[in-house]
């Protein structure tokens, strides 16, 4: 990597580096984050070899969370002695090889790191969260302990290396190498429960769609390698900031700015679930709740945001920055398109599914509206404010039955062991809401903001998108306080949730049908312990349904434990203390606090141009104030649509059972719009009509054609010399021989005849 | 020596079983296959890996010096890799036969280790007597495989087989046989060395060259197999054995590729450059048609079958696509495909020991009755389908930069603004980024029908063939044992998984040695290429016409 680096400086040597602080070369170093992945290996093997040891308990556990615990503080201490710079820390050769000396005669894909502060940042994330993730997951899946347990603690683990491998990567093939990586442990993760068809189906849908994205990452890599001769982050950065080339020729206003960053969008677009690519998202939810909260909330998903911040310079170098206003227009209206779905659904993990999706959307849109710090700041602050509340939800769901429908459930954060859960809850829904002087109100300000003062002779129509961010921003405020008010607030009242959480937590024994299972233990569950008063309520109120179970009749909630609660708690502190980094003075950037330090040294540092004002005050107030008010909005309509009489609704409130609200009033006089919305506006539909069927058409086509013409014709012609063959068949396997020979002697005379004569 | 004895060692094995007793066939088989190995691993390490690109071991026995007949023998690193795949895959092959043939086991064993005599052969041959009597030998084990050991339509498979490959073969020969008659012509002395017909080949104007290529690939491309040739490939996989499978598969098909690298690209350098996009054009149809025919399958073994289309339809565009990347993807795939699709016929294999049925239809959900299998199955599925770290990615993205990269259009037009400087990652080639665009659709229908299986047959609800599920529920596995097997892998199966999943494992991590090892005789092609688009376009004021299958394939573009 080095060498190449050394070999283009003459090229380099008359361009200028356009940011001096990062324009240096890197040095070799950051060789203690080779921990990480070893660290995570051992844990999977570890993992993985705890079925044919027969271990069968939490061991796998606990040894994932160590691990990850001391991959999260090798980061740290790298993180606390990184100044500024590069640092590559070299692994070993991967697929690299050469076949001459000159540039573009090598590919340089090495196991190596290229750890600079936007390395850093993402990496501080997603080994914290996966590490906390992990402990909340020792108790979460101590159901499954000896039956799926180990095979999850494998593919999580898998996926902390991948996700790893993907963002330190030092050239785009090992990127490849961690996303496709994580691709994979989606795909095992969603489909944990693998005797639940939806679940196999989720798992199928997302590994083929984001394959889909891949195709684009992989053409753009391989673009990539033609005009510059390299994959490595290092020369390729020098050679863009110095805005050439391999071989020297300008590269603004070519192809190269063009269509590679396209390309890599595509790529992007398919792992964060955008545009048409989300669909996968939503239906990942079939996945165990932790999944869902570090994979598709916290850390995966955001890889597209990873990318494109990473190859930002690529992105800036265009003139008419064109493939940033795609990206912009593309995030802005995914986040509005799954706000709208997220008003109308009523599965609260799938509420928080586009939820993630629309907030992705906010992250692109800061992209390419000139803020990657904001974007990078509101990826930080999501993934601790989104693992929240999906834990939230996971122990509600894991308390529950696996209920998930906000019409069945009323009244949680007032049940007994179910405070932290509420608490947290709160403390994420205010966060995603931006109420003021939250992390998520901070991070988002900075993205609309940002909006308001790019100049749209940079970015197609900026001030449109800022303003659908905005009212994105109050749809947002109000599903997410849907969902709390009507789960989490008014009276005790609750469903347990259906048989398949039964199921797909394994507790009836291998084998068994759930019939089964119900004969032995229908009304066992729950007679160990004292009925709590609670119960009584769920029953009695329960009773007078005609869709209620029977035989869950005594069910018991039962509220987290220690670990589960232990990890809400940190995870919800995180997100608070996320916004003072807002705050933090860094010598390395005016704004943007922390983070803003953080960016401004990697190669995504982009110097945002400021000249709106709006009313005589600067963007940024004039955002605090506006986008206040649109967020207080949103809570207040959700409040007096959904929320329970008194303090607990703010006093706008009125709902006094869980299945009904005022909005059950409002929403026929939507007429079609709220159906639509509700049923997700067709896209499902829309793609298996014109894309999957079509395509399966076109597969019965080829197999027939294969079968019958092509299939066909051989055959008569092959009937033809065995018919030969049968007249002079002596016996059934002799024939073949001899008659073989003499074909072949004849037909290699008839030919060599034929082609000497036409010499 | 070290060549003949890989060659001498199997036949002699197969002596000792067919005049051994019929219960330690099996037995004998496997020790002679791991004979095999080691001495092929032997070779390995005194292979000087160094020199890669020089054929090594070299020796040379005159047959009948008259005809300019010997018999030669020597390797270079690809040549040698092949070698070591087909060692590898022998003793796994004996080991899938283990319970699964019960009947005339003498005579399998026996014909299994002439085919693997016959396979080395091939890979090791200098010359091209030799050459072709091998590659045609391993027609008749192969064919008596198939029709005695085969499943119910086993008969029509196997002529099918015999027929399809045989036509092409004869028809390769005579073009072969066209070389060997112009080199005797020009320099008055009949050889069939292969180093001497090289030069001789490459001397001829470039529309007899046509010829050649047409020759040689109908022959060839039979085997590999490319779209439209591939038609024998799906029946006689789905009828042959699971052994025959795995060896048809796995080192069969290279034989295809290997000699479309072995001759076709150094005898008809010129023609492949003016053919290659026509060709192309066939892969990437071979890729997208046979993985939406995967797609469409209930019989699990046939929709690997087709894969395999697909699947060599990007070593093949890897191939023609003539730059260095293309042509190290095209030999690392065949390695690699060799190994993955391979363990997945063993894999489909042991399934039907145990459920004699093949149906997606009739079974599903085996996650939950075999895990070990099933893991397994997704280990292979996933180096399958191409992820990164697995082996099959390395070869496949080669290829697909190979593809890309190879476009005159570089530096020109809508590619680049001083047309005429081309980039520095381009080569020279008339393939380009639209062709790999859509032969990269492929990577995503091989997620489709590979994930659509693994959906079916492992995940989802437990659904068994009628005469199981009876038992499955009280007494699971009664069946199986009945039949010998337990209701999971036994050791001797893991046994022969196992190391293909290493060497998956070792290749998708650390392919470098391999990646190293096939750079010098890589170099030769690519550099024999890059003389022959130097050599000035001589086309004599020809009367004659296009040979007919050249005229379909269309003029250059």
């Amino acid at each position: 990597m080095l060498h190449q680096a050394l070999h283009l400086l003459p090229t380099l040597a008359a361009a200028p580096p356009a940011h001096a602080d990062s324009g240096a070369a890197a040095t070799p170093g950051g060789q203690l984050l080779m921990l990480v992945p070893a660290l995570c290996v051992l844990a999977a093997l570890f993992s993985a070899l705890s079925g044919p040891l027969k271990i069968r308990s939490k061991i796998p556990g606990y040894f994932s969370v160590a691990c990850l615990a001391g991959a999260f503080v090798a980061v740290l201490l790298t993180y606390l002695g990184h100044e500024s710079g590069v640092k590559i820390a070299h692994g070993f050769e991967w697929i690299t090889f050469k076949w001459g000396d000159g540039p573009g005669q090598a590919l340089t894909g090495n196991f190596a790191f290229y750890v600079d502060s936007l390395t850093l940042l993402w990496m501080l994330f997603v080994t914290g969260l996966g590490a906390l993730i992990a402990l909340y997951s020792v108790e979460y899946m101590a159901d499954d302990v000896g039956l799926g347990y180990a095979r999850y603690f494998f593919a999580f683990n898998i996926f902390v290396l991948s996700m790893s491998c993907l963002v330190m990567a030092d050239n785009l093939l090992l990127l490849f190498l961690g996303w496709e990586g994580v691709g994979l442990c989606s795909y095992l993760l969603i489909g944990y429960f693998y005797k639940k068809p939806v679940a196999v189906a989720a798992a199928k849908k997302a590994f083929i769609v984001n394959r889909i994205g891949d195709l684009g990452l992989v053409l753009g890599l391989l673009a990539t390698f033609v005009a510059f001769g390299t994959l490595g982050y290092d020369p390729l950065f020098a050679m863009i900031r110095a805005g050439v080339d391999a071989k020297g020729a300008p590269i603004a206003d070519s192809w190269v700015t063009d269509v590679i960053p396209l390309l890599l969008m595509a790529g992007a677009f398919g792992k964060s679930a955008q545009v048409f690519f989300y669909v996968w998202l939503p239906d990942a939810m079939e996945g165990p709740t932790p999944v869902s909260a570090l994979i598709h909330a916290a850390t995966m998903v955001t890889a597209g945001v990873f990318l494109i911040a990473r190859m930002y310079p690529l992105y800036a170098a265009d003139d008419d920055h064109m493939a940033l206003s795609l990206v912009a227009w593309c995030g802005a209206i995914t986040a509005l398109w799954s706000a709208t779905i997220g008003m109308s659904i009523f599965d609260i993990k799938r509420v928080m599914g586009y939820s993630t999706i629309s907030q992705l959307g906010y992250m692109f849109a800061g992209l390419g509206l000139l803020a990657p710090t904001g974007a990078a700041f509101h990826t930080l602050t999501h993934a601790f404010f989104k693992a929240t509340l999906f834990l939230a939800v996971g122990a509600v769901m894991h308390g529950f039955g696996g209920q998930l429908d906000l019409r069945r459930l009323s009244g949680v954060a007032r049940m007994r062991g179910f405070g932290i859960v509420g608490l947290a809850m709160l403390v994420g829904s205010l966060n995603l809401s931006g109420v003021p002087g939250t992390a998520g109100f901070f991070s988002k300000d900075m993205i609309l903001a940002q909006g308001f003062s790019t100049p749209a002779s940079m970015i197609e129509a900026p001030q449109a998108i800022a303003w659908v961010l905005l009212l994105t921003a109050g749809l947002t405020a109000y599903y997410t306080f849907r969902a709390f008010f009507r789960v989490f607030t008014g009276p005790v009242e609750y469903l347990p949730g259906d048989d398949e959480h039964l199921l797909e937590h394994g507790r009836h024994p291998k084998g068994t049908t759930l019939a089964e299972w119900h004969k032995q233990h229908g009304h066992g569950h729950g007679h160990d312990h004292a009925h709590t008063e609670l119960t009584g309520v769920a029953a009695r109120r329960a009773h007078g349904r005609k869709d209620f179970d029977p035989t869950t009749e005594e069910f018991d909630p039962h509220p987290p434990g220690w670990a589960i609660n232990a990890s809400l708690v940190i995870c919800a502190l995180l997100a608070i203390a996320a916004a003072a980094l807002y705050f933090v003075k860094t010598p390395h950037a005016e704004e943007g606090g922390w983070v803003g330090g953080m960016i401004e040294r990697s190669s995504a540092a982009f110097h945002s141009p400021h000249e709106f004002n709006l009313l005589g005050i600067t963007s940024h107030s004039a955002m605090y104030l506006v986008s206040a008010l649109v967020g207080l909005t949103g809570i207040a309509v959700a409040a007096f649509l959904h929320a329970p009489k008194g303090w607990q609704g703010l006093f706008l409130g009125s709902r006094d059972t869980a299945a009904t609200s005022r909005a059950d009033a409002l929403t026929p006089r939507l007429g079609r719009v709220a159906r639509w919305a509700r049923a997700k506006w067709y896209v499902d539909e829309l793609y298996d009509w014109f894309l999957v069927k079509p395509l399966r058409g076109i597969a019965y086509v080829s197999s027939w054609i294969d079968k019958l013409l092509v299939d066909g014709l051989v055959d008569a012609a092959g009937a033809l010399p065995a018919r030969v063959g049968r007249v002079l068949r002596p016996s059934q396997s002799g024939v073949l021989h001899g008659y073989a020979a003499g074909m072949a002697g004849g037909v290699a005379l008839v030919l060599l005849l034929v082609l000497i004569v036409l010499n | 020596m070290m060549l003949a004895s890989l060659i001498i060692v199997p036949l002699a094995f197969a002596l000792f079983i067919a005049v051994g007793p019929e219960r330690s066939a099996a037995r004998v088989s496997l020790v002679g296959m791991l004979a095999t190995l080691g001495l092929s691993i032997l070779a390995a390490f005194a292979f000087d890996w160094g020199f890669g690109g020089q054929f090594q071991f070299g020796m040379s026995v005159d047959w009948l010096p008259g005809l300019g007949l010997t018999l030669s023998l020597g390797v270079d690193s690809v040549a040698l890799m092949l070698v070591l795949l087909t060692a590898v895959l022998g003793p796994v092959c004996v080991l899938a036969s283990w319970t699964a043939i019960t009947e005339r086991v003498k005579t399998y064993y026996a014909w299994m280790m002439v085919l693997q005599a016959a396979m080395i052969g091939v890979f090791a041959a200098r010359d091209l007597v030799f050459f072709y009597i091998c590659f045609e030998f391993t027609l008749i084990p192969m064919f008596l495989l198939i029709a005695l050991y085969g499943s119910t339509n086993r008969m029509r498979a196997a002529t099918k087989f015999f027929l399809f490959t045989f036509t092409g073969s004869v028809v390769a020969l005579a073009g072969l046989l066209y070389v060997a008659w112009h080199h005797a012509q020009t320099r008055g002395v009949w050889t069939f060395e292969i180093d001497a017909l090289e030069l001789a080949a490459r001397t001829l104007p470039p529309h007899v060259q046509a010829l050649i290529l047409g020759a040689l690939l109908l022959g060839f491309a039979v085997k590999v197999p490319l779209f439209p040739l591939h038609t024998w490939l799906p029946l006689a996989h789905t009828e042959a054995p699971t052994a025959g499978s795995v060896i048809l598969a796995g080192v069969l098909l290279k034989l295809g590729t290997y000699a479309i690298y072995r001759f076709v690209l150094p005898f008809a350098p010129e023609a492949v450059i003016e053919y290659a996009y026509p060709l192309a054009v066939l892969c990437t149809i071979g890729i997208i048609y046979g993985g939406l025919v995967c797609w469409v399958q209930t019989d699990v073994k046939k929709l690997v079958a087709y894969s395999s289309v697909a699947h060599l339809g990007f070593c093949m565009l890897g191939m023609f696509a003539l730059n260095h990347a293309g042509v190290t993807g095209s030999v690392l795939y065949m390695l690699n495909h060799g190994l993955s699709t391979g363990a997945l016929f063993l894999l489909i294999g042991m399934m039907y020991e145990r459920y004699h049925t093949r149906s997606m239809k009739e079974i599903g959900g085996l996650g939950a009755r075999m895990p070990v299998w099933s893991t397994f199955l997704v280990f292979f599925v996933m180096a399958s389908v191409g992820l990164p770290g697995l082996n099959g990615f390395v070869g496949e993205f080669l290829c697909l930069m190979g593809a890309f990269q190879a476009s005159d259009a570089w530096g020109a037009g809508l590619w680049g603004t001083t047309p005429g400087d081309s980039t520095v990652g381009g080569t020279r080639g008339s393939l380009g980024p639209w062709v790999a665009a859509v032969a990269g659709t492929g990577m995503i229908i091989a997620a489709i029908y590979l994930l659509y299986m693994v959906g079916k047959v492992v995940f989802g609800t437990l659904r068994e063939p009628p005469g199981h599920a009876s038992h499955a529920d009280h007494h699971a596995g009664d069946a199986h044992r009945a039949a010998g097997l337990p209701v999971d892998l036994t050791r001797r199966e893991i046994g022969a998984l196992a190391p293909i999943a290493a060497l998956c494992v070792f290749l998708g991590v650390y392919p470098k040695p391999v990646l190293d090892a096939v750079q010098a005789p890589v170099e030769r092609t690519v550099t024999t290429i890059a003389e022959a688009r130097g050599k000035p376009k001589f086309r004599p004021p020809v009367e004659l016409a296009p040979p007919a299958e050249h005229a379909a394939e269309g003029a250059h573009p």
